[in-house]
């Protein structure tokens, strides 16, 4: 595993008004690692991935190597264009990255890979919901980037198509690996995805527990002792009070 | 639905009737076919209109300008309603003059160029500032309903400014600009025999509605009316059909 730096956030804070989110976090991020933020909902999450993707800018506090980086986001929400194929809606953010040839066959690689392939030319409306997740994370990974963000990006799913959804993420993370950042509040997915887990508090967020997974993702198990163990560790490190 | 469809065109056939017979009441009432002519009278009139030599000149003339008219607005209005739709400093320099040319009546517009252009400039000049701002305003308002997160995914993946236009932008607006359409046709055929009226150019529908309200031909007026009126519900229904079949395909 890399130990390489691909960026350090420094003392950043963030209000809305009255509202203190982030109160001088300070984070280094390795390259090439998945990092998991669990906090509860509204914990300020989603903002600083936010401000990690320059929608927001931090009231105080530097992010240091972000510069002309790219990155690629997965939203809560598909976010796909109705009126664009499925394979348009990858075309969308791709072509003026990648050109001719290696365009369709990326397209089709990734969509394969989401077992989506035989929807390319149908439009989102008539896919189901765990469809389209689908395909907005064929797009996310589709797309050349040194950075992805995903804010809770399995949260409307249940149980069985979240695990083969993880499942095949990890597959395509696998063959073109790069630094993913991503928020949830359910402490499965951090276990079964991340290489480290941040416990960030109630508003304004601070990190409140740190853990780091060296098993292989592809032979983590939620039955697994060792898992379920940190499961419990980690949900009581959630449910306490700061 | 088909119990639905076959009720609603029942009520639809007995609107029609009580119409032609409310007429025909009003026409007997008036006893003065010069006042009021009655259907049937309109009818024959309109029957042998279509038959004389002029009639196909005169509603081509009004066809053509029609066209000509409603496309220089579209593509003006598109045009303008883009760039406020995307730019708020745009919007702010074209807000007061769209407010402005709305609120003028278009007897206002149709009597100035009556003394700024010749008949035929007249036509389409009233027509233009008539119709685009409806075009504009459609557009913007499209362009502003265009969902905050879908711009917000574009610019995150940095997706090319024409391409987004192109591919998110437009797309996106077309119901607006179907609605924005509609609204503008059939605008165009009003203020467009209006100002033809007013500003008799050597053919047209109005022109001939003027003679004849001259030499006191009511029953062709009529017969003319109903000509204008079946050019907007024809334009109206083949608007429908493209909207349907082209606009909404996603669905």
């Amino acid at each position: 595993m890399s130990n390489q730096l691909e960026f350090t956030l420094k003392e950043i804070s963030k209000s809305y008004g009255e509202l203190h989110v982030l109160d001088k976090l300070s984070l280094e991020i390795k390259a090439k690692r998945i990092v998991a933020f669990l906090g509860p909902s509204g914990c300020g999450k989603t903002t600083l991935l936010s401000i990690i993707a320059g929608l927001k800018s931090p009231d105080n506090g530097v992010i240091l190597g972000l510069e002309h980086k790219t990155l690629s986001y997965l939203f809560q929400e598909p976010r796909l264009l109705d009126w664009l194929t499925v394979a348009d809606n990858l075309g969308f953010v791709l072509k003026d990255k990648i050109s001719g040839s290696e365009l369709a066959w990326r397209i089709d690689y990734y969509l394969e890979h989401m077992e989506i392939l035989a929807y390319r030319h149908a439009y989102p409306r008539k896919l189901s919901g765990g469809q389209r997740q689908r395909v907005a994370m064929a797009r996310a990974l589709a797309y050349p980037s040194h950075l992805l963000l995903m804010d809770e990006p399995f949260k409307s799913l249940d149980l069985g198509l979240k695990l083969e959804l993880i499942r095949r993420f990890l597959l395509l993370w696998t063959m073109e690996p790069r630094t993913v950042l991503f928020v949830t509040h359910d402490p499965k997915e951090a276990l079964l995805l991340a290489d480290e887990i941040y416990i960030l508090s109630e508003k304004p967020a601070v990190i409140k527990g740190y853990h780091q997974l060296s098993l292989p993702q592809k032979q983590r198990q939620l039955t697994d002792l060792a898992l379920l163990q940190l499961e419990q560790k980690i949900i009581k490190e959630l449910i306490e009070k700061s | 639905m088909k119990d639905f469809t076959y009720k609603n065109s029942l009520i639809t056939s007995v609107s029609i009737l009580t119409f032609v017979l409310s007429w025909q009441f009003a026409s007997s009432l008036v006893g003065k076919e010069i006042i009021l002519p009655s259907p049937l009278l309109a009818y024959q009139t309109l029957v042998s209109l279509i038959g004389s030599k002029g009639f196909w000149l005169h509603l081509s003339a009004t066809l053509l300008r029609g066209v000509v008219g409603f496309s220089l607005s579209y593509l003006a209005g598109l045009v303008i309603g883009l760039f406020s739709g995307l730019n708020q400093n745009f919007k702010a320099f074209f807000q007061p003059w769209l407010a402005v040319i709305r609120s003028t009546p278009s007897m206002a517009l149709i009597v100035l160029s009556l003394i700024w252009f010749q008949s035929n400039s007249v036509t389409l000049f009233v027509t233009f500032l008539v119709v685009f701002p409806i075009i504009a305003q459609n557009v913007a308002e499209g362009i502003h309903q265009v969902d905050p997160n879908l711009k917000e995914m574009a610019r995150l993946y940095q997706v090319r400014s024409s391409r987004v236009l192109r591919e998110m932008y437009l797309p996106a607006i077309l119901p607006y600009l179907a609605a924005g359409g509609a609204a503008g046709l059939g605008l165009t055929w009003k203020v467009m025999i209006a100002a033809e009226v007013f500003a008799n150019p050597k053919m047209g529908i109005g022109t001939q509605m003027d003679t004849a309200r001259v030499f006191l031909q009511t029953p062709e007026v009529f017969a003319w009316t109903i000509v204008v009126v079946t050019i907007g519900l024809c334009f109206d229904q083949l608007l429908n059909l493209i909207i349907r079949k082209q606009f909404l395909f996603w669905e």
